[in-house]
């Protein structure tokens, strides 16, 4: 059988707990004693003995409602394999954290080490925009977390100026920056007239801003200007 | 008469000189520092998918001698010779690197230039110093790149690594699968007897890296890290660590039954990566599938041995390979998805409402209702197209549900778009609502928009749009057209019957447009019907 034409995207087992494959697909390697937690039904094929079960009871309360937003759920998987995750085609990021901790736009993880910490935590100054279903998910510590966004992402330098960023958009940045709500919301706007830019968030100080060319988020986001 | 480049400026090869055989002369140098300069050959996704283009101190010469390297002549620490129409069709793009050997920072670096001279006649030329450089420790200089016909882009942008850096940059997916660079750096760099010639270039890839304290991710090329302290012989056991893990993966394979047949058949190949491609069992072609052997070699079962974390994965790493594009003119293609306009005082740009993802600076958006334009095409198109004036002083970086976004200048002439297709574009541009002629249609992508004048219109596709010349009979599906060139006339068609009994079961709702026009014209369709 010729095959050629799909060798080109064979799997490649390198033994690193997580690498991208052809920019879409999440390739974790499992072993015991070193569980992930995903996003539930993100799985597309696992390679080995992995099992899924639900997110462990202190997690249930309070970070996977976040995450999944729409009700869905975190999983934990554990075993000994290779475990193949996806978001609906989105692209995967991968990151390492080295006892760092990164905010998260809570849809956007799409999995992450069980030994990270995972908290909810309030922006200060961004409570008008509790309607916009922005969740900021503090991970922290030490390891694996990956990311999805629709489409190609982009990493603004903070640092540089401050940067306004559309809540829809956004996906994670790095911890410390100063956030502030903005409104351009004018008199004409209020008579249902708006830019279709409404809030945006603002950043600023030494650090990086994950965005994705996208706006697309599905039902997360109800409230738009 | 040389042209004077600056960083981000690009030109067409042809508007500089009509020859195709060109000198690329570099000029690059800093106290008590020195320098490797090489050509990556990249194909159409910037990749090195062919080490044998990647031409450096140590491979002088592509294999049909397009590209050649000359030496250090007539003031040019590093000369190449560029035959452009012999480069063969995967070779999309040259990149122009220079990499510091040995220790220092090209913040160093005493003003240098990137020249092209065609016919003993300098039509070109690039200055740089280090004053626009940090601490990075290679800089892509220049690159040549073929988009319908070459052109010459004055890059100027640094990077943090070496060479093998660089070389997993280019390399693509290489840099995220971990033990990968060892077998494959060797990949990308010529090996001229398959096997024999894995180990040694390597060594000198990594050579450079070696004596300087690497910068935050100067990630000398063997993560594998095992046994790091000696960075050269690290490179050389690097192959046997991978083979040895495997082994030691199956070495306790009892665990996890189910994983372990599958894998069984995979770990005989393993000593492919010492053997000479080809007395693997596999069908591969050496150059063809670089990608695939090295992770064909581990046994899945050995999945057990977490390897190290690479340090290409760490945060800023990551983050660098998605940062700002440089700066370049007013409207810049950041990614195939996302665009950035550059506003200044007094040149609004018009965009599709809620297409804004960021921006830096101090910007202004209202919404534009007033005027003709703004009316009809919302009363009409039935596309429900509203636009936003995005006014002040920075930059605006737009997007749409991640379509490919594509930058179309205007100078004078003249686009069609249709409502759907129309992301952003200057204020400055003159626009107009037509009604595409023709009888008897129902709604939707009846109207297109006419743009005329000077400046760019940012057009959005879903998915990799399809660019048709206008022939005698072109026919396109009203629903999928994005635009069209002035000149190629729209007009309704009756081929709705041609559709149905083309397409059996296809409603005949959709709306076919033919286009007329002289040759020259065309017509951008994308793969999705709206």
């Amino acid at each position: 059988m010729d095959t050629q034409t799909l060798s080109a995207h064979r799997a490649a087992s390198t033994g690193v707990r997580m690498t991208v494959h052809s920019s879409k697909t999440l390739k974790v390697t499992m072993a015991t004693g070193h569980d992930l937690l995903a996003k539930a039904g993100s799985m597309i094929a696992y390679d080995g003995y992995v099992q899924f079960d639900g997110a462990p009871a202190n997690l249930r309360r309070s970070a996977e409602e976040m995450v999944s937003g729409e009700g869905g759920k975190l999983m934990l998987c554990r075993g000994d394999g290779d475990l193949y995750l996806a978001d609906y085609g989105g692209d995967v990021i991968v990151l390492h954290l080295d006892n760092e901790a990164l905010s998260v736009n809570g849809a956007t993880l799409l999995a992450c080490d069980a030994s990270l910490e995972l908290t909810i935590e309030p922006v200060k100054g961004l409570a008008k925009l509790s309607g916009s279903g922005l969740t900021n998910l503090v991970v922290r510590g030490t390891g694996w977390v990956s990311l999805v966004s629709r489409g190609i992402p982009m990493a603004l330098d903070c640092a540089e100026r401050e940067t306004y960023v559309d809540p829809d958009a956004l996906i994670a940045w790095t911890t410390g920056l100063d956030m502030k709500a903005r409104r351009t919301v004018k008199a004409s706007a209020l008579i249902g007239r708006g830019s279709g830019e409404a809030f945006q968030i603002g950043f600023k100080g030494q650090g990086f801003v994950v965005v994705q060319p996208s706006e697309d988020t599905g039902d997360r986001f109800k409230v738009r200007g | 008469m040389a042209r004077e480049f600056q960083r981000g400026h690009k030109a067409k090869i042809s508007d500089l000189t009509a020859g195709t055989d060109l000198y690329v002369g570099v000029q690059i140098s800093g106290p008590g520092l020195t320098f490797d300069i090489s050509c990556f050959g990249l194909d159409a996704d910037e990749r090195l998918s062919d080490d044998r283009y990647f031409i450096f101190f140590n491979q002088p010469k592509s294999p049909e001698d397009s590209i050649q390297l000359l030496g250090a002549q007539a003031g040019d620490t590093e000369s190449f010779r560029v035959t452009l129409d012999q480069i063969p069709a995967q070779i999309q793009k040259l990149s122009f690197t220079a990499t510091l050997d040995g220790a220092g920072q090209m913040s160093q670096i005493a003003p240098g230039y990137v020249r092209i001279v065609a016919g003993g006649e300098e039509v070109a030329r690039y200055s740089f110093d280090g004053a626009e450089f940090s601490t990075e420790r290679a800089v892509m200089l220049a690159d040549f790149y073929l988009k319908d016909v070459w052109r010459f882009a004055a890059v100027g942008q640094g990077f943090d690594g070496g060479l093998d850096a660089l070389l997993k940059n280019f390399g693509g997916e290489v840099a995220e699968e971990e033990p990968a660079p060892a077998p494959d750096a060797p990949a990308q760099i010529p090996a001229q007897t398959q096997a024999p010639a894995f180990a040694p270039p390597p060594q000198q890839a990594a050579a450079p890296q070696a004596p300087a304290p690497a910068p935050t991710f100067g990630a000398p090329a063997p993560p594998p890290a095992p046994a790091p302290p000696a960075p050269a012989p690290s490179v050389h056991t690097a192959p046997t660590i991978v083979g040895t893990t495997p082994a030691g993966g199956v070495g306790t394979p009892p665990g996890p039954p189910p994983g372990v047949p599958p894998q069984a058949p995979a770990a005989p190949t393993s000593p492919q990566m010492f053997t000479p491609p080809g007395a693997g069992p596999q069908t591969f072609t050496p150059p063809g599938a670089p990608a695939a052997f090295p992770g064909q070699g581990q046994p899945f079962g050995g999945a057990t041995a977490l390897a190290p974390v690479p340090p290409e994965a760490n945060v800023r790493v990551v983050l660098t390979k998605y940062a700002e594009a440089p700066v370049g003119d007013r409207w810049t293609e950041q990614n195939p998805q996302l665009v950035r306009a550059t506003l200044t005082k007094g040149a609004p740009i018009l965009a599709k409402q809620g297409s804004m993802v960021a921006y830096q600076g101090d910007i202004d958006f209202a919404h534009k209702g007033s005027g003709l334009l703004g009316k009809l095409t919302g009363a009409l198109t039935g596309q429900g197209m509203s636009l936003m004036r995005c006014a002040g002083d920075g930059e605006v970086f737009l997007a749409d549900e991640a379509s490919r976004v594509f930058v179309i200048r205007l100078q004078g002439e003249q686009l069609y778009t249709s409502a759907q297709g129309v992301l952003a574009f200057d204020e400055a541009l003159d626009t107009e609502v037509r009604r595409i002629e023709g009888a008897g249609l129902h709604g939707g992508g009846l109207f297109s928009m006419l743009f005329s004048g000077t400046g760019a219109v940012a057009v959005k596709t879903r998915g990799v749009p399809v660019v048709i010349p206008v022939g005698p009979a072109t026919y396109v599906d009203g629903n999928a057209v994005i635009a069209w060139s002035a000149g190629a006339q729209a007009v309704t068609t009756t081929a709705l019957r041609l559709r149905r009994s083309g397409y059996a079961r296809q409603t005949s709702e959709a709306v076919n447009l033919q286009f007329r026009g002289a040759p020259g014209n065309f017509v951008v369709v994308q793969p999705f019907e709206v």
